[in-house]
Order: C-alpha cells, then sequence, then structure tokens
C-alpha cells in the first residue's frame, strides 16, 4: 500500500509539475482515439478516413480547448453521416443541435463526458461511466450521460441501418427520416440503459456524500447493484436483450475502477505550478510557483562493501587515508571528490550541505557511510517538490586507498530518515 | 525591498484571477436580477431554436398525414396546441435556467468576496 501511495505522490507530482505537456500529450490521444474509433466503426466518406487528417485533427485538438473534441468528433460523424446521405447527416445535425442548445450552454465542462460515454460503449465497459461520474461528478452528469448514450445508440442505428439507407431511393427522403427517428424513438434498450444510468449517478453520489465510514466504497457496490437490477427489471419489462454476464461483468469492472478513482480522488483538486506576472508601483512581478509536496517516504538500504576485508585489515590502512582526507578538505565537495579520485559525489537542491560534509570526512570509507546519513536526514526532511534526485558515494577499501576503489549508488528519491546502527558501530569503532 | 507575505499573496490572487476567478469576475460585473435575466434571455433564444427544430423534424415526419389531412385538419387547434407545448417548454427550462444560474451567481459572489478580502489585506500590506 505504501507503494502505491508513494506512486500516487509521485504521479502528482509529475502531473502538476508538467501539466503544460502533460494536458495537451492526453488531448491528443483522446483525440486521436476519438477520431479512429469514428473512422473505424463508420468511415463512409473515404477521404476523411485517412490517418493524415486524423493527426492533423489530433494535433489541432492538443491545444484548443477541451470542447473542440466533441466538436471535430461531432463534424467527423456529420461528415461519415453526409456521405451516407443527406437525409442521416440532416437528422444528426439536428440531433446535436438540440442537444448543444438545451444542454451544453448549462455545463460545457461535462462535455467531455458525451464523448467518453459512447467511446466506454464502444470499448463494451459502458457501466463505468455512471458510477465514475457519481464519484467524481454531480448528479446533473446524468443528463451528460444520457446524452452521450442517446449519441451512441443513434450512430449505432445509423451503422446498423447503413445497408437499409443506401438500399432506398434517393428521393425518399422521408422514409429514411422515418427509418432513422424511429430506431431512436423506439429503442428501448436506450430508453432503459439512460434510466439505469440517471439512478445509478444519483445513487453514486447520495451515498458518497453521506458521513459514513467507505461512503466512497458502499457507494460504488450500491452504484452497481442498483445498476444491475435497473437492467435487468428494464430487460425484464422491455425484453431488451441484455447480457447478464456482460451486465455483471461490468459491475465488477466498474467497481474496480471506482475503487481506482478512490485512490486518486484526492489528485482531483491539485495544486498545479502557476506562472504569474503582475506589478505594483515598486517592481515588476514574474514568478513560477511550484506546488509543495509531502512525498510518502522509502526504506532506504545502504550497500556495505567489503567490510570484512576492512575489518581485517584496519590496522594498516589508517595511515594511507588520512593523508586524502586532507586534502579533499581544502577542496569543494564535488571538486575534492573528483581531486581525490576517490570519492565522488553527486547531489542536487537540499543535499548540498550533506555533500559538504562528505568532502570533510574521505578520511576513512566506512565515513562515506555516515555522509549517506546526513544526505538522508537532510532528504527526508525535504518536504518541497524538489526532491533529492540521486546520490553517488565511492566506498574506498581501506587497504587499497591508493589504486582501487568501489562505487555504491543509491538511487533513492525519497529516502527515509533511518539510520544504518552498524555503521555507526563501526564508525565508533574506526575513530 | 521585497516583502515576501506581500509576493505570495499576490502571487496567490493572481492564480485565481486566471483561473477560476476569470469567469467569477464575469458574473460578479453583473446585479444579480441582471445576470440571470440575461441567462434566461438567452436560454429562451436557445429552447426556441431547439423547440423550432424539433417542430421541423416532426412536420417532416408527419409531413405525409399533413399533406392529406391538410383541408380536414383543425389549424387553429394544432397552432393553439403548438404554442402551449412551446410555452410549457419556455417555462419549464427557464425555470431550470433560473435555479442553475442563480445559484452559480451566488457561488461567483462567494468566491469573490473571498478575492475582495484578499485585496483589502494587500492594501493593508502597502499601507504598513
Amino acid at each position: 500500500m505504501t507503494g502505491l501511495l508513494e506512486m500516487r505522490e509521485k504521479l502528482k507530482l509529475l502531473y502538476s509539475r508538467n501539466e503544460v505537456f502533460v494536458v495537451p500529450v492526453l488531448k491528443f490521444l483522446l483525440a486521436f482515439v476519438t477520431m479512429t474509433v469514428v473512422n473505424g466503426r463508420m468511415g463512409y466518406m473515404n477521404r476523411l478516413d485517412n490517418l493524415a487528417v486524423v493527426l492533423v485533427v489530433s494535433l489541432l485538438c492538443s491545444f484548443l480547448p477541451n470542447g473542440c473534441i466533441i466538436m471535430f468528433a461531432a463534424l467527423f460523424s456529420l461528415l461519415h453521416m453526409y456521405a451516407l446521405s443527406m437525409e442521416v447527416a440532416l437528422v444528426g445535425l439536428c440531433l446535436y443541435l438540440v442537444m448543444f442548445l438545451l444542454f451544453f450552454r448549462f455545463s460545457p465542462k461535462d462535455s467531455l463526458v458525451v464523448l467518453l460515454t459512447p467511446m466506454l460503449f464502444a470499448l463494451k465497459i459502458p457501466y463505468v461511466m455512471p458510477i465514475a461520474m457519481g464519484l467524481v461528478g454531480t448528479p446533473a452528469s446524468a443528463v451528460s450521460i444520457a446524452c452521450g448514450v442517446i449519441v451512441y445508440y443513434f450512430l449505432n442505428h445509423v451503422i446498423g441501418s447503413a445497408t437499409a439507407i443506401n438500399t432506398l431511393e434517393e428521393g425518399d427522403a422521408i422514409a429514411k427520416l422515418k427509418l432513422l427517428i424511429d430506431g431512436l424513438i423506439d429503442n428501448k434498450a436506450m430508453v432503459v440503459i439512460i434510466a439505469a444510468f440517471a439512478i445509478t449517478v444519483i445513487v453514486v453520489y447520495l451515498i458518497r456524500r453521506m458521513s459514513i465510514e467507505y461512503a466512497w466504497t458502499i457507494a460504488m457496490i450500491a452504484g452497481a447493484i442498483v445498476n444491475l437490477i435497473v437492467l435487468l427489471a428494464g430487460d425484464l419489462v422491455y425484453d431488451t436483450n441484455v447480457s447478464v454476464a456482460g451486465a455483471i461483468l461490468g459491475a465488477i469492472l466498474a467497481v474496480l475502477v471506482g475503487k481506482v478513482i478512490e485512490f486518486f480522488r484526492f489528485c482531483v483538486d491539485y495544486s498545479r505550478t502557476e506562472k504569474v506576472q503582475f506589478e505594483d508601483d515598486e517592481y515588476y512581478y514574474y514568478v513560477k510557483a511550484i506546488p509543495k509536496m509531502t512525498v510518502a517516504a522509502q526504506t532506504k538500504t545502504v550497500k556495505k562493501i567489503n567490510t570484512q576485508r576492512r575489518t581485517a585489515s584496519r590496522s594498516t590502512s589508517a595511515e594511507g587515508v588520512k593523508p586524502s582526507g586532507n586534502s579533499v578538505r581544502s577542496g569543494s565537495a564535488a571538486g575534492a571528490g573528483t581531486a581525490s579520485g576517490r570519492t565522488t559525489g553527486t547531489r542536487t537542491g537540499s543535499t548540498a550541505a550533506a555533500g559538504t560534509r562528505m568532502a570533510s570526512t574521505t578520511a576513512a570509507g566506512t565515513r562515506m557511510a555516515s555522509t549517506t546519513a546526513a544526505g538522508t536526514r537532510m532528504a527526508s526532511g525535504a518536504k518541497t517538490g524538489t526532491v533529492v534526485t540521486e546520490r553517488t558515494a565511492v566506498n574506498r577499501r581501506p587497504d587499497t586507498t591508493a589504486r582501487g576503489q568501489k562505487s555504491v549508488t543509491i538511487n533513492s528519491n525519497m529516502v527515509e530518515n533511518t539510520e544504518d546502527d552498524d555503521f555507526y558501530d563501526d564508525f565508533e569503532e574506526w575513530e | 525591498m521585497l516583502n515576501e507575505e506581500r509576493v505570495i499573496l499576490m502571487t496567490k490572487m493572481e492564480a485565481y484571477a486566471q483561473h477560476e476567478g476569470k469567469k467569477n469576475m464575469q458574473i460578479g460585473k453583473y446585479f444579480r436580477g441582471d445576470y440571470i435575466s440575461l441567462q434566461i434571455l438567452k436560454s429562451v433564444i436557445s429552447v426556441t431554436i431547439a423547440y423550432v427544430v424539433c417542430f421541423a423534424i416532426y412536420i417532416l415526419y408527419h409531413l405525409e398525414d399533413f399533406l392529406q389531412d391538410l383541408y380536414k385538419m383543425d389549424i387553429i387547434a394544432f397552432v393553439r396546441n403548438v404554442l402551449l407545448y412551446y410555452g410549457i417548454t419556455v417555462v419549464g427550462y427557464g425555470v431550470i435556467s433560473y435555479l442553475v444560474y442563480a445559484y452559480r451567481y451566488a457561488k461567483a459572489r462567494k468566491s469573490l468576496k473571498n478575492y475582495y478580502n484578499h485585496l483589502k489585506k494587500l492594501n493593508s500590506m502597502y499601507e504598513e
């Protein structure tokens, strides 16, 4: 669990630091997947079903606002519908327009839900959506999901009726129109799914807001059960042919996804890196504010090399070591390490002080480990975003002071304030 | 001389003004009544266009029936029904709009009040 928490903190840190790059990349990926799925499922217009077009549009979406992804997705689907038949495109346009006018005025932020719901349907995991939105959204998200469900069933109906539409005569526009509208209005499965998802969103939202223990877990399990019950009840009443096994598996998957969302829920309201400019009467300020992060600790392990040989040759090595220690003291930390040819210290930020100490204690191989402990203490206090990145210590064999050296690399981004008792024993003994 | 506390406060305020504050400041320019009225007016226009679109689709769907019964049907009753449904839709949507935008206005004012308190605090820092 500690490892997971650590990973979460790292992800949070990574995201908040690199939001400028991460968000466009995610938007690009979402747009690319969406356009590819639309082209793959519909693909009636050959000119649009082209990787270059998809890439260009995805790149555009990566730096345009979120709403543009849904706009381009709608445009792609409309163009494919137009290639199939103008009447189909007309009905599609009317549907999108009504949704835009009535719904997106209220919650433009939820537009991604309308995009993701059909995507999840295409991936056969639609039951995740109501539980996820119940956990992170509001009851109003039920409307967004309903819009997504309508879009999915409409597109599905268009794809399913493509052959029938093609066989109808050119002039029989009314028949095509009726075919599409009947398919949309008389679709009982769609109505049942909308009802089930809406009830699930509300149930999950209400339970997770309760001040009870494990509210989130109870909410997602209750939501999954309610969803299942409504779907099965709808199946009994309207004979919608809902796959019971699929619904159960979907509910289990939805709960698992819900657990993942629960795990990351505190990351939703993250502090991001801010670059702001302002001025007062005296100064212009160009400020870059980086969020502080409390990073979970990781147990540090210190490798000891040649401890047996060192103990054996302790009496003979002291003499050879001391001069090098003296020479190190005269230089700076990194310089001393390089000049002595025995010690290398690579450190950043808060370990600089530890590094200096390292330089002054190069008299014995074991003292290097002492420096590591000092570095550890520094790192454990480093709650800020700038964390120790790498520390390289070279432990010298006392009996081969002039010639040989062994290196121990401790890669520890976050190290706990642990001290190696054996080391201190050795150190005292050495003193 | 740079005052660290002042710079931190100004940075936080500027960050707010760049993100969440931008929308709230737009809302804060209006009186409550003006803001809600304007939004309801926009909603009425939106719902009218949506209704016209739906009505057009309805007419197209029933075009054959209309053409058949054009001389038999009671046009006035039909228009009255259409207007009645339109009125119900507009009123329903208007009420929802009122509730949503009244809530949003209250939320934005609350957020801006906090921002103005910070402004006052900053001002007092400069006066010290």
